[in-house]
């Protein structure tokens, strides 16, 4: 069974047409990844699947249940938690703290102790700033602490938004190598990335966003050697 | 230790200045109040192991406070009565009332000192304390016969506001301008159930409930067409809410209502008299009374002290003080809870908080009903221990003053938003028409029978009041706080951190190059 399943989604900032006609779908277990350059839309499907964003028109369906009119505290008890752009920690909050917002969905106080522990063997960087302040991190940490804490939620699709966004090189190995961890241990994810080169290495699937618009579909394989893509996003001539 | 020498002689400096206005035995009174809080702050960020040495503090801090008191008193006793017209006083006399102070002081410090001395009881200890306080004030007030618990009433009737005003401010951040609209809302209702105006005499203990329960209505009725507005906007649509409540009850004095279908007929036929009449038929229906405002107010009874009556404080005073306990404890038990967490999320990052599967919608407007509920309960209360309510009593003033006692003391702090409407009220309503009164013999009594020239004797006849600066003395109170210590003076723990702590955040910058 298909796990999340968009059919043409438009999506609308007022009067600004930003998705024209969305349709994708991520098999359970999936990395699927979401290129593209800025404004091409990639940060736009996310808030929409996650309800933070109403499509005008078109379908989202995620374990056969339609998204498009539940409101987006149902949407993360279905099982979707998303660690936004911008990394959007609470900053005057603890590490402690952010991590327990994550799981506010939740009331298995005893799963949610489990969890924490998962997130923290994952980041062991966490457990060492557990009582500091979200906001005295650095952005690498922030980075981090925004994947635990949507890990928090046990969701069964984890959408991450750049999550390489202004991160050292080493650092930005670093997190692909725990998303790749976060997979293997069971969780799908839908990744939008703007570097494409770290994306497919650990993505199953890609699509390539122009403009609102899917124009490139396929395996991470066949997108890595690509014409187009190689050209456009992985900066080769 | 500089923290504690400092904040000692900050109130040494209150406790003389109230020495110096009140004179009297109020010496010994504010001895006993300040004496205790002097030690229980000397006490603070130590390590207390025995009775002995916060005894010592406790002592310490107790009889700095009290030579601060005695010196005050020998300089009211002997200076400041002659110039103010009245004798001065005999030295036994002034010995003793300054005496009386130093040893209350004194003592004071020695038992909080020794209960702070007692371990792992310390809090339970202090919250006893504290209970004794105010438990024992006005009848300490009266046999002292300082005459402060009107004024102290007052200042509980505004801890129910800022406490309220709190839960939207300080945990949800939503900056709301026309909290006063609130309490307005809740002394009508309590006006309208209990007074002859429409002719219900309900019970107090019952229409203070509804009262709460309507304005919490009402908080939802204004919360819901601001949930998607932020920041500045929000200000401004409160604002609005808060100028339209008050002009609403001023202008309810003609109601006549029609079946609106029988009207429209009746118009359309040309034949007024055809239109069913539902209220004030044959004179237009008064609700609200305009401008004078609904008289008399039912007041609260019960089995052996009868009903309240207007002078007799101690009924008044124990009411108001279980009301504002009870506001406490509810919303200390709100902060920690899901709801209280949620508020926090939201304040920090909607959006973010929305991604957590936080229903915004439920959220904010739970923050507006319930900040709206306590403004009931105090809105009641007023209406009830005035007896007499008016529409200009709660003007846009009320919400600001509401406002700074939340700022002044700490956003988000219920210790720091008590301690924020104590000094803005006491300051406002007790020192400040002392002050008044003090100048104003002392200046016709000892400077104005010397000044020879008439023009500057007017001048300083009616510029020197005061009074006339109250809202200069405010704005300027502000401003200082503001620049020297903006998170408030007993700040949330959060805030301080984002305030304060610039080297921190860069220190992190740093560690993870």
């Amino acid at each position: 069974m298909t796990m999340l399943e968009l059919k043409d989604i438009h999506t609308y900032y007022g009067n600004i047409h930003a998705l024209k006609g969305i349709s994708l779908r991520v098999e359970p277990g999936e990395v699927v990844t979401l290129l593209g350059s800025n404004g091409a839309g990639k940060t736009t499907i996310l808030r929409s699947i996650q309800g933070l964003l109403r499509p005008r028109q078109g379908t989202i369906r995620f374990e056969n249940k339609a998204l498009e009119i539940l409101p987006a505290q149902a949407i993360v008890r279905l099982g979707i938690s998303q660690s936004p752009e911008g990394r959007l920690i609470f900053p005057r909050m603890t590490v402690k703290e952010n991590l327990e917002m994550g799981a506010f969905s939740r009331r298995d106080t005893l799963g949610i102790k489990t969890d924490t522990e998962r997130a923290l063997t994952l980041f062991p960087r966490l457990r060492e700033r557990i009582n500091q302040k979200g906001g005295t991190l650095s952005g690498g940490e922030q980075q981090m602490l925004a994947i635990a804490r949507a890990l928090m939620a046990r969701p069964r699709l984890l959408l991450l938004d750049e999550p390489s966004m202004g991160l050292a090189p080493m650092l930005v190995t670093q997190i692909f190598s725990i998303i790749q961890d976060i997979n293997n241990q069971g969780t799908t994810i839908l990744l939008v990335e703007q570097n494409a080169r770290m994306a497919l290495t650990v993505a199953h699937r890609g699509y390539v966003l122009q403009t609102g618009q899917i124009v490139l579909t396929g395996t991470a394989k066949d997108l890595q050697s690509n014409e187009i893509v190689r050209k456009a996003y992985l900066g080769e001539t | 230790m500089a923290q504690a020498i400092k904040s000692r002689n900050i109130l040494g400096a209150i406790a003389a200045l109230t020495v110096l206005l009140f004179g009297g035995w109020s010496g010994a009174v504010i001895g006993w109040l300040l004496g205790t809080g002097a030690a229980f702050i000397a006490c603070q960020g130590k390590k207390i192991t025995s009775a002995k040495t916060g005894i010592r503090l406790g002592v310490n801090a107790g009889l700095g406070l009290g030579i601060w008191i005695l010196i005050a008193s020998l300089v009211q006793g002997f200076l400041l009565l002659p110039t103010t017209g009245q004798s001065a006083l005999g030295i036994i006399q002034v010995l003793t009332l300054g005496g009386a102070g130093l040893v209350v002081a004194t003592l004071s410090g020695w038992l909080m000192g020794a209960a702070q001395g007692l371990g792992p009881r310390r809090q339970r200890i202090t919250v006893a304390f504290l209970a004794v306080i105010l438990i024992t004030f006005p009848l300490i007030d009266q046999l002292a016969d300082t005459n402060w618990t009107a004024t102290v009433i007052q200042i509980l009737i505004f801890a129910l506001l800022a406490l309220g005003l709190n839960i939207v401010v300080g945990y949800a951040g939503l900056l709301d301008l026309g909290y006063a609209a609130f309490f307005a809302i809740g002394a009508y209702t309590t006006g309208f159930l209990s007074s002859p105006q429409i002719n219900l005499e309900w019970n107090f203990w019952l229409v203070i409930w509804i009262a709460a329960a309507v304005a919490a209505v009402a908080g939802v009725i204004l919360g819901a067409p601001t949930l998607r507005l932020r920041g500045d906007y929000l200000a401004i649509v409160t604002l609005g809410f808060g100028e339209i409540v008050p002009v609403v009850f001023r202008n309810l004095t003609q109601i006549q209502i029609y079946e609106p279908i029988s009207k429209i007929f009746a118009s359309l036929l040309g034949q007024p008299k055809l239109a069913i009449c539902l209220v004030g038929c044959d004179r237009p229906f008064n609700l609200t009374g305009g401008e004078a405002g609904i008289n008399p107010i039912g007041r609260p009874a019960l089995p052996l002290i009868g009903t309240f009556q207007s002078g007799k404080y101690l009924p008044w005073y124990y009411l108001v003080l279980l009301l504002v306990v009870l506001s406490v404890l509810m919303i200390s038990r709100l902060r920690g809870s899901r709801l209280g967490r949620a508020w926090a999320a939201i304040r920090e990052d909607e959006l973010a908080a929305s991604a957590m599967g936080i229903n915004l919608v439920q959220t904010k407007l739970m923050a507006f009903a319930m900040g709206a509920f306590f403004a009931g309960f105090a809105g009641a209360f007023y209406g009830a221990y005035i007896s007499a309510i008016f529409p200009s009593v709660f003007d846009f003033s009320v919400s600001v003053i509401v406002l700074c006692m939340v700022i002044l003391g700490g956003l988000g702090n219920i210790t720091g938003v008590l301690l924020g409407c104590v000094i803005i009220m006491a300051a406002d309503r007790l020192y400040l028409p002392q002050l008044a009164q003090v100048l104003k013999s002392m200046l016709n009594t000892s400077v104005l029978p010397n000044v020879a020239n008439p023009a500057l004797r007017d001048f300083l006849a009616t510029s020197v009041d005061p009074l006339q600066m109250r809202l200069f003395l405010f704005g300027l109170t502000l401003v200082v706080m503001m620049i020297v210590r903006p998170e408030g003076l007993v700040p949330n723990a959060e805030r301080q951190a984002e305030l304060q702590s610039p080297d921190e955040e860069s220190l992190a910058e740093v560690r993870s190059l």
